[in-house]
């Protein structure tokens, strides 16, 4: 396994190499990221083909805007943070066509009442006690919340980033980011509320 | 210190607290929000990693291969003075040289070519020297018109270009006169023109069917291949300066 620095100098070097018209330098760094960007296209999108979609069009768009990397940056954040992008655009089309085909309000927040309308999923939470589908339950629960807040929870729960890297990832004031953390951790404790009484 | 609220538990519990301390003392002295923190912890506790389907060693090349044919190649990056701005500057200066070094290599060669000054009049100027310049001057301008009418002219098939046959019809006379009064002069280029001109408006004057597009298509063919323009419209130049010169001297002007 590379250490960091080896690996920052490594993907420096791949990179000066593409610019240099070596495409094939640049299948040295798909391979070197692309289970990183996988595992994190995965918890945001909740679905494999999706995922794997989000790498290929991350590593797509990387590549196009290369000229514009700064030699100071690493690779890995850059390429992770596009990778980021692509997640999020994912679930926002996808979501949108959700919404058009089944005419279905995924969730709204009543800024009145600040209460989250969460829409009926199919199983309800009993149901999925019964089953032993608390994993599904969770899931349902992420994805009851927006695009945003799912992507700033996911990054923020699971991949352990700080609030200025996500930031920096959704392209939002870090302010903006700690809310955005701030209401999804609020969302998930109302939706997943009734596993705790049941348990 | 007031009791800690939601948002600040939150940061305290993903560590980014903006006052630790401050939370921590008081959650260790405030019972209320002890148990609210404990909660919010056992709370997202709970709330697994999700855990990505694993994906085998050669996902990556997988990758690689699906986009790779859409990728285009890079250009190699250009060397700073070879960059567009910096090509562009040096062709400017080039260009700037080259267009001194041609003025500067004129100016010599006029030097050069020009005679002593005690030399430049004439010892015994021909009386009848300005007059034929003149009348030439005017011929080959009024050639020169002609022919550019000639090879731009775009005749109808059924029509007949009437005004162009006239004005050869004139233009021949005229030349006849020249050709005579320069008949003694040692100026080989000009009696060649003028012999060429001489051919050119004969036959246009006299095409036995009139002037239609078929002669004009024949004519403008036989003016092209004789170069006869260009070579009028030198002439005409070179008539010109001897006009001028002629001009010059009579004012008595020292050249």
């Amino acid at each position: 396994m590379l250490s960091n620095g080896r690996m920052d100098r490594n993907d420096h070097a791949a990179i000066q190499a593409v610019l240099a018209g070596d495409k094939e330098a640049y299948g040295a760094l798909v391979v070197r990221h692309s289970q990183t960007l996988f595992r994190v296209a995965y918890r945001i999108t909740g679905n494999e083909a999706d995922a794997e979609d989000v790498v290929q069009e991350a590593f797509l768009r990387g590549y196009r805007k290369l000229e514009g990397f700064e030699s100071r940056a690493n690779f890995g954040t850059w390429i992770y943070r596009i990778a980021v992008h692509c997640a999020l655009d994912k679930v926002k089309h996808r979501r949108g066509d959700e919404t058009k085909v089944a005419g279905r309000v995924g969730d709204t927040t009543d800024p009145e009442l600040d209460q989250v309308q969460v829409a009926d999923e199919a199983a309800g939470p009993e149901r999925m006690l019964l089953s032993g589908e608390i994993g599904e339950l969770q899931l349902a629960a992420l994805q009851s919340l927006t695009p945003t807040e799912r992507t700033a929870f996911v990054l923020r729960h699971m991949e352990d980033r700080t609030t200025a890297e996500i930031g920096a990832a959704l392209g939002i004031d870090p302010n903006a980011a700690k809310q955005a953390v701030f209401r999804a951790v609020q969302k998930m404790r109302r939706r997943l509320a009734p596993l705790r009484v049941a348990t | 210190m007031k009791h800690v609220t939601e948002e600040e538990m939150i940061a305290h519990l993903y560590g980014e607290s903006e006052n630790t301390a401050a939370v921590e003392k008081h959650l260790a002295g405030c019972d209320a929000c002890a148990q609210a923190f404990a909660e919010l912890k056992r709370d997202l506790g709970d709330v697994d990693r999700v855990e990505a389907p694993a994906r085998d060693a050669d996902y990556g090349e997988r990758v690689w291969a699906a986009i790779a044919p859409s990728l285009p190649v890079y250009e190699a990056r250009r060397r700073w003075w070879a960059s567009g701005w910096m090509k562009g500057l040096g062709y400017a200066a080039a260009c700037a040289l080259l267009a001194a070094c041609a003025f500067y290599a004129g100016r010599v060669w006029e030097q050069r070519q020009q005679p002593p000054m005690a030399h430049a009049a004439p010892k015994t100027p021909p009386a009848k020297q300005p007059i034929v310049v003149v009348v030439l001057d005017d011929h080959l301008d009024r050639s020169e018109r002609f022919l550019v009418q000639l090879k731009h002219a775009d005749v109808d098939p059924a029509q007949m270009a009437t005004p162009l046959r006239d004005e050869a019809r004139s233009l021949l006379t005229a030349n006849r006169v020249c050709r005579k009064n320069l008949g003694q002069a040692d100026d080989p280029e000009l009696s060649t023109a003028l012999d060429h001109l001489d051919r050119l408006l004969a036959e246009a004057a006299n095409e036995p069917g009139g002037l239609n597009a078929q002669a004009i298509t024949k004519l403008q063919d036989e003016m092209n291949a004789d170069g006869l323009l260009f070579e009028v419209r030198v002439l005409r130049s070179r008539v010109m300066d001897k006009k001028a010169a002629i001009g010059h001297a009579s004012k008595g002007g020292t050249i």
